[in-house]
């Protein structure tokens, strides 16, 4: 009997037309593909998927997909509770914190004056960030109280829910560069440098991929870092200080494609064999 | 030492008044928590037993729960709770998944596949906000010119969750609805709301006048309630040809309206309630 795979996505990005040729090339994966656009949902249906990767763009529509297909007993990549913590600074913060896993200080207010008065607690530079964003977006480095004033009020006129949380982030000084690593269950199968002129290394802003070798030291606190917010498949960003490593985010639904020319690891197959894994304990599992 | 009730709110409306009345009159010490003047680290000590959420934003009280009770403070409702309560899609599927007879109900993603299963699911439909409170933003549509206009419409709102577009098939009811007060285990007391319009909500303008707390009504409470994690909650219900259905779960529940036509001290069952949970 094949594994049915659902891949939910909306976009289909160089990285998801890459995991579905490699669906594709498997005798045992009956692929069957979500595009959330075509997608709708009844709470009361039992869908035919052994399992689900998820690789939607969108938070809103994978939480939401995630919440009646992994409750309908379709086994997640990620979990729902997972794509809950990694999807929002405040949540991944309080994880990492929690399980005792190195990140950094973080104060989270809730209207722009007690952001403002926090902020000059803390001292300048913090780091201002949206809880639910991606690619670098909306991320301010404010290095005074005009800053502070400034941004705090456009933010307070941007239109979405979240915009309302603030998550005031410690500002690290750390060489030009800081670390992504790609976890899969309890493997780090790869890490990359992402070094940039700008103090945002995003790959998605310019910043240039090269390989990081994957040490103990690093994956062992890649793991306790996946570990506290659920484990499942995930890129982890790190920074370099020097009393060690600091975990700064965690990325479920990961983009790869700038990072995989820089390392000799061909994450497309390792997801897809990650997915067969847990598909075959699960149906281990209800066996 | 008496007992210390953090209390969050970031407007004191009438219900956090009272509850802080009767707090007060159990020998407990209030503390207040606006929302507005809080900022929280990852790891907090506070000086409460208990923590009481009252606060009108959703987005808040989710944030603040998740930081309060990792740090170990007791809070009613739990953070759970509210995520399931303050999201529709959560709510039907916990419901769903329990047996609670509730509305039929699709959800898509786009305007497109929203208007395709509008039109499968057949008019009259009502479209709500995933997350939303005293009626605000529903609509009922009955035909396809509105159901354009309004998908339209909706997707210029801006806000992330109406990206979301959750649609419920609209229930024939008898120019009222039922709300019902759960505190812990017990349906304390419960309401007809009535109106001339189809949204009944009292903020609205419906109508509240006394219902009594059947056994039918009673069950399907206990269920639901079990359903998304309980608490305090208020249970919508409709009464159709086949039974009652489940509309929806609120939590930070509005009270005022209905203290006069239920003779039941609300505020008064909710601190009792708050008590037994710090001392648990």
């Amino acid at each position: 009997m094949k594994i049915r795979l659902g891949i939910l996505f909306s976009r289909l990005r160089l990285e998801e037309k890459l995991i579905i040729e490699e669906a594709k090339r498997r005798q045992g994966v009956e692929l069957i593909p979500l595009d959330s656009r075509k997608l709708v949902l009844r709470p009361d249906e039992r869908p035919e998927l052994d399992i689900l990767l998820d690789r939607e763009i969108s938070q809103s529509r994978a939480l939401h997909v995630l919440q009646i297909l992994q409750n309908s007993g379709v086994e997640c990549i990620n979990r729902y509770d997972m794509v809950r913590i990694c999807g929002d600074k405040v949540f991944t913060s309080k994880a990492l914190h929690d399980a005792g896993v190195p990140t950094p200080e973080v104060k989270v207010a809730f209207t722009r004056e007690s952001a403002l008065s926090v902020m000059e607690k803390m001292g300048y530079p913090v780091v201002l960030k949206p809880v639910d964003g991606s690619w670098g977006r909306l991320i301010a480095k404010i290095e005074s109280r005009n800053a502070a004033e400034a941004i705090l009020e456009h933010k307070s006129y941007l239109s979405s829910y979240y915009h309302s949380i603030f998550y005031i982030q410690e500002y690290i000084h750390k060489p030009d560069r800081d670390i992504r690593a790609y976890v899969l269950g309890d493997e780090t199968i790869c890490a990359t440098y992402r070094t940039s002129q700008s103090w945002l290394t995003n790959v998605a802003r310019g910043g240039k991929a090269i390989e990081c070798p994957v040490t103990p030291e690093l994956h062992e606190i890649c793991i306790q870092a996946a570990g506290a917010v659920g484990g499942g498949s995930m890129a982890v960003d790190l920074m370099e200080t020097p009393d060690g490593y600091t975990v700064h985010e965690i990325n479920c639904a990961m983009e790869f494609k700038g990072n995989m020319r820089a390392v000799d690891v061909n994450i497309p197959q390792r997801i897809l064999d990650y997915c067969v894994e847990r598909a075959m304990l699960k149906m281990e599992a209800m066996n | 030492m008496p007992l210390r009730l953090g209390i969050l709110f970031s407007r004191i409306r009438l219900e956090e008044k009272l509850l802080i009345e009767a707090a007060t009159k159990r020998g407990m010490e209030v503390v207040k928590v606006d929302s507005r003047h809080l900022v929280m680290g990852l790891n907090g000590s506070y000086n409460f037993d208990v923590l009481l959420e009252r606060d009108v934003s959703h987005s808040r009280t989710v944030y603040s729960l998740n930081l309060f009770q990792g740090s170990g403070v007791k809070t009613v409702n739990s953070y759970d709770v509210a995520l399931i309560c303050g999201d529709k899609v959560a709510t039907t599927k916990a419901l769903e998944d329990a047996g609670v007879p509730s509305p039929e109900v699709r959800i898509a993603f786009t305007r497109e596949t929203a208007l395709q299963a509008i039109e499968e699911m057949g008019y009259p439909i009502v479209l709500k906000p995933v997350v939303g409170s005293w009626g605000r933003l529903l609509a009922k549509i009955n035909d396809r010119d509105a159901a354009e206009a309004l998908l339209e419409h909706k997707e210029h709102l801006g806000s992330y969750y109406h990206s979301i577009f959750y649609l419920q098939k609209f229930v024939e009811k008898p120019g009222r609805d039922i709300r019902a007060f759960i505190v812990g285990d017990e349906t304390i007391c419960a309401i007809y709301r009535t109106s001339g319009h189809w949204i009944t909500n009292t903020a609205r303008g419906g109508e509240a006048s006394y219902c009594p707390v059947t056994t039918e009504l009673e069950d399907l409470c206990h269920k639901s309630a079990q359903a998304v994690g309980g608490g305090v909650l208020a249970i919508d219900l409709m009464e159709t040809a086949d039974g009652m259905l489940v509309n929806e779960v609120n939590y930070t529940v509005e009270f005022r309206n209905s203290i006069d036509p239920t003779e039941v001290d609300i505020p008064a069952r909710i601190i009792d309630y708050v008590i037994d949970v710090a001392k648990d």
